[in-house]
């Protein structure tokens, strides 16, 4: 295994940690650690309607948790395209998201955006490993 | 021999294929998502409504009066409406304020967007009870989460009513400067029963106790205060059933502390539904 998949699985572990974390403060009805001051407050994005999938009660962080785990798997398979396909389905929804925290919440959450980053390090990793 | 080496020599060397550095992709990539976030702040100061001008001393004094001044069988009709209830039931001793009557304890800041929206129902509510004197227009800070939400401040307004006393600490202003501090023992209220220090903070008589908005302040976006006072007047509106629903739930509580005085108000089928709910 190359040092560029471990540390593209190194990175999803981290990922899923993050996701986890949201996902088991969220059924505990507990704020994660944050700073809330101006436009950076975890509390406001998590506790808006767009924290949960669509009509569920499901946090949206238990998508970080699949998709950083189904990104783990994949990076230790030998590489191919499919790397990149996953990661750019990652920063779409990631954009996605980033635009509910901007333009329609007006707040930044930034355990998410550490999760965000980490999506990005990921899809920066498969555009390199396709030269 | 001689003379094929000299024509081997002579071909012309190919020149070598530059290619793009290795760090050029990657660089785009990073390049474009920057873009799009920078795009979407854009997009966010462009739908950002701006800080609109505070009402004189009149115009205010108007809308207050027309939202204490709502009609019984408007109350009856919106019922708990869309407001979420957040009320809990607290077992401590009860709190009574400057007159000796059942206090209702508030702690909430003027930047504070969820503080903002909870003013229009605790000012409903409390309208009920009593009168309110010396309130002033505002909004929430232009910088947080639903920036420049339209409200009322307490800070300089007095209450009075025959059956309950009403303490307001707004502990900052909309620039989050220090403004007023909670007494030691409204501190401890607040840590009991508030350990997240969630604003705004409300008990009612230590008998009922709750943090955070009833309804989400995006309801007020953009609104003016009159507009929201005439929104009131309809039942059916969206601001109605948010708003006055809240102000059932802390009237339903309040009235518990009072028992159930004056029945004119706690009497009514919406305010005993409540009361039944609230435990």
């Amino acid at each position: 295994m190359s040092r560029l998949q471990l540390a593209a699985i190194g990175i999803s572990v981290a990922g899923i940690a993050i996701s986890i974390y949201l996902t088991v403060l969220h059924y505990a009805g507990v704020v994660p650690a944050c700073v809330a001051s101006g436009p950076v407050n975890c509390e406001a994005v998590l506790s808006s309607p767009y924290a949960v999938i669509a009509g569920s009660s499901i946090p949206t962080s238990v998508l970080g948790v699949v998709w950083f785990g189904a990104s783990a798997v994949l990076w230790a398979a030998p590489r191919g395209w499919i790397q990149l396909a996953w990661s750019a389905v990652g920063l779409v929804t990631v954009l996605y998201l980033v635009f509910i925290e901007i333009v329609l919440v007006g707040a930044i959450c930034l355990w998410c955006t550490a999760a965000h980053i980490l999506v990005v390090a990921l899809l920066l990793l498969a555009v390199s490993s396709r030269r | 021999m001689s003379a094929r080496k000299t024509v081997h020599a002579r071909r012309p060397i190919r020149k070598p294929v530059s290619r793009t550095p290795e760090w050029v992709a990657p660089a785009a990539v990073v390049v474009a998502i920057a873009l799009v976030v920078a795009a979407f702040f854009v997009v966010r100061w462009y739908t950002t409504p701006v800080t609109p001008k505070p009402l004189s001393q009149d115009t205010t004094a108007a809308v207050v009066s027309r939202i204490t001044g709502l009609p019984a069988f408007e109350f009856n009709a919106v019922g708990q409406g869309t407001a979420n209830n957040l009320i809990k039931p607290v077992n401590g001793t009860a709190l009574t304020g400057a007159t000796g009557k059942p206090e209702v304890l508030y702690i909430g800041a003027e930047y504070c967007p969820y503080c903002a929206a909870e003013r229009w129902a605790l000012i409903v509510a409390l309208g009920r009870f009593g009168t309110f004197s010396g309130l002033q227009t505002t909004t929430s800070s232009s910088t947080d989460i639903y920036p420049n939400t339209p409200t009322f401040t307490f800070r300089g307004a007095t209450y009075t009513s025959d059956y309950i006393d009403f303490r307001a600490v707004e502990t900052s202003d909309r620039d989050q400067r220090p403004l007023q501090t909670p007494s030691a023992s409204e501190q401890q209220l607040l840590s009991k029963y508030d350990p997240g220090g969630s604003i705004p903070f409300l008990d009612v008589g230590n008998k009922y106790a709750m943090s955070g908005a009833t309804y989400s302040p995006d309801l007020l976006g953009g609104a003016t205060w009159q507009a929201i006072a005439s929104e009131l007047q309809d039942q059916n509106s969206t601001q109605a059933k948010a708003i006055v629903g809240s102000a059932n739930l802390v009237t339903a509580a309040i009235c518990k502390t009072t028992s159930d005085k004056p029945a004119s108000v706690c009497s009514s089928p919406a305010i005993q539904d409540l009361e039944k709910k609230l435990g």
